[in-house]
């Protein structure tokens, strides 16, 4: 149950594509998130699952049933609204019983289940309040009542917490994970914000411009992202031009454009896609992944070392991130506050430093555009 | 005394002085002319005007019969002109509010336009458009649908029609900005919720445009339960409106403006309580609907 399928589904408005031939799987009970810039498409492939927006193109299944062409009002789905869109003129209590009402379920085991859904919500107390007298994160709390009240399928969440600041918003997000592993149907999820993406999804979809770039666990797109626009948009990355001209055994060997000497560096060939000598490819590689440090570290086979100028520092906090000027390019290294310091006395700016990384924490991107 | 407390008078003394014109225009072109009206309602009357000797004849006589049927039609009249004003506004204030900021902004000329003639003119027209030798009747009698003209003015559903062609802006204008303020995405949500197009009206649309049903409705109900010129010029001499009433009173000889003046304290006393009732109903409406923090 809570299987839903997209098959080939487009949507324009006039001569706007937003959603561009998609097909995909929503597995029962996941927690499935669509990630993307604004107008990318997600919110009205959303839309469309509610009911709201009707596909130009394609059919879309729950179940195995066509609910292409049925009104949101017959669906099994249910919304999570932006801001939430509680009925002002009715109270906590006639919020959350609103679907019961028009369900016309007996006034009695009304009250008995909005009591329960106000319970699991944490609301019971606040049941004769209306909308404006409580907080955002009540409100959340009541919108997600009052949709799970109906019992659906499938719960679809637009960027629920957008509109919370950011600490109720992590508090949010651990709720909403809880209350999934409560009811155990399938949520999707739309949102922009990639942190909260990686922290909420089973598996998610990377859009932009109408069309899936990537569908995957958080993990696997950020360790091993297909495209440079999944690697910009879920973290930040290094990207570095180059060309492919000695495959070994356990690594590959990449000319690239840093103008430096020792251009080459290292790749382990076991964990990306099959290249040929020639290829042209770009490789991402992550600011975490990066050391930094004024002492040139011992000489390793799987090492790529690389020497640049620092020329920006940004304390962030939690880490600090360097801007290393390396032959033309500049490179983003984040290094994290510990006590265990690769160098005594902090970096500097216009300081020589060495860069370095074990050569299976970079990743093979193909340049469609250059193939 | 505090800063804070000489500040406070300091306001004060600005908001009267502020206030002070308006004030002076409502003494002088309210407060006093009605002190006039109501000493005159305890007067004697006279043929050409009082004789001030106090007697409470004037009430005695308001309570007659007579002036009863007119009471009742102008409370009719205002009645059904609300309901059809309110019938016929709210779909177009809606379609309005719902349109397209360049519709938007045409179709709420096209409701204005009408202000843009004088009222009697206007009305002038609907005689001679409604009237036996009127293109109406002279249609009607072409296409054979009558062969006598129909009697479509000087009666009482006339009155109506008119009533409700002058005060339908006023019904449409407080509605449309009412419902041009409601989030739509409860319509979303009630659909979302299980609720079809005609449940999400009546739970939600009708529910939050309560403020501007009530503000249309008293914008239309008032001036007709006051109507003089809109009878008189296309209504019928055997139904006499309050209005009208009180004119004749005033104006013809014998006069009575003892009883002219009770009668439009009678009226004001009426409206005075509507208005009072529709202020109760409007905070009912929205206390519960206003966070307890912004008041």
């Amino acid at each position: 149950m809570g299987e839903i399928r997209l098959e080939n589904v487009s949507k324009r408005f006039g001569n706007f594509k937003a959603v561009d031939n998609v097909s995909l799987t929503i597995n029962n009970g996941e927690l499935f998130s669509f990630l993307g810039p604004s107008g990318c498409g997600k919110t009205t492939i959303l839309r469309m699952i509610a009911g709201f927006e009707m596909p130009t193109k394609g059919r879309i299944y729950i179940e195995n049933q066509d609910i292409t062409e049925l009104p949101p009002y017959k669906r099994q789905v249910n919304t999570i609204f932006q801001n939430y869109s509680l009925f002002p003129h009715m109270s906590i209590f006639e919020n959350v019983a609103f679907g019961l009402r028009i369900k016309k379920v007996p006034e009695k085991e009304i009250k008995k289940q909005v009591h329960e859904m106000l319970d699991i919500v944490q609301m019971y107390d606040h049941k004769d309040k209306y909308p404006n007298a409580i907080s955002g994160g009540q409100k959340q709390r009541i919108a997600i009542g009052r949709a799970l009240i109906n019992k659906p399928k499938v719960l679809l969440l637009d960027e629920p917490v957008a509109a919370l600041d950011l600490k109720l918003r992590q508090r949010m997000i651990i709720e909403l994970m809880n209350i999934h592993d409560l009811v155990g149907i399938t949520f999707i999820y739309v949102t922009h914000d990639q942190s909260e993406a990686m922290s909420v999804s089973d598996r998610m979809t990377i859009m932009n411009k109408g069309q899936i770039i990537q569908t995957g666990q958080p993990d696997d797109i950020y360790e091993r992202p297909n495209s440079i626009f999944s690697a910009y948009f879920i973290g930040d990355t290094n990207l570095i031009a180059g060309k492919v001209v000695g495959i070994e055994d356990e690594f590959i060997e990449i000319e690239t454009d840093l103008q430096q000497e020792g251009n080459k560096v290292v790749l382990d060939s076991s964990c990306h896609l099959k290249v040929d000598i020639g290829t042209k490819i770009t490789l991402s590689l992550r600011p975490e992944k990066i050391a930094i440090s004024r002492k040139q570290p011992a000489i390793k086979s799987d090492f790529n070392i690389l020497k640049g100028k620092i020329e920006d520092i940004l304390y962030l906090g939690t880490h600090t991130q360097y801007i290393v000027k390396v032959g033309q390019h500049k490179f983003r290294v984040f290094n994290q506050h510990k006590r265990v310091y690769f160098d005594d006395v902090a970096l500097d700016w216009e300081e020589d430093v060495y860069l370095f990384w074990h050569d299976i924490d970079s990743f093979v991107i193909l340049d469609q555009e250059n193939n | 005394m505090t800063n804070e407390e000489s500040l406070q008078k300091k306001k004060n003394i600005y908001s009267w002085l502020l206030s002070f014109p308006t004030m002076a225009w409502l003494v002088f072109f309210f407060l006093i002319p009605y002190i006039i009206i109501i000493l005159y309602s305890f007067f004697e009357t006279d043929i050409y005007d009082v004789k001030a000797v106090f007697t409470l004849d004037a009430y005695r006589e308001v309570f007659s019969k007579e002036y009863f049927r007119s009471f009742y039609l102008s409370f009719r009249l205002a009645t059904i002109s609300t309901l059809v004003c309110l019938i016929l506004g709210y779909p177009s204030a809606y379609l309005i509010a719902r349109s397209s900021e360049k519709v938007k902004n045409f179709l709420l000329v096209l409701i204005i336009i009408p202000f843009l003639t004088n009222f009697i003119i206007r009305i002038f027209s609907w005689r001679i458009f409604l009237s036996p030798e009127g293109i109406l009747n002279n249609l009607l009698v072409f296409f054979k649908i009558t062969d006598t003209p129909l009697l479509l003015i000087r009666n009482d559903f006339a009155v109506i029609l008119v009533m409700v062609y002058v005060y339908l802006p006023y019904m449409i204008l407080p509605l449309y900005s009412n419902i041009e303020k409601m989030d739509f995405s409860l319509l979303d949500a009630a659909m979302d919720l299980g609720a079809n197009k005609i449940k999400a009206f009546f739970k939600v649309t009708l529910p939050l445009s309560k403020n501007g049903i009530l503000a249309g409705s008293i914008l239309v109900f008032i001036p007709a339960l006051g109507a003089y010129i809109i009878p008189q010029l296309v209504g019928s001499q055997d139904s006499l409106y309050i209005g009208q009433i009180i004119t004749y009173k005033i104006k013809n000889i014998p006069r009575n403006w003892p009883l002219a003046s009770a009668l439009s304290i009678m009226l004001l006393t009426f409206i005075s309580l509507l208005l009072v009732a529709f202020y109760f109903l409007h905070i009912k409406f929205n206390e519960k609907m206003v966070s307890k923090d912004d008041k």
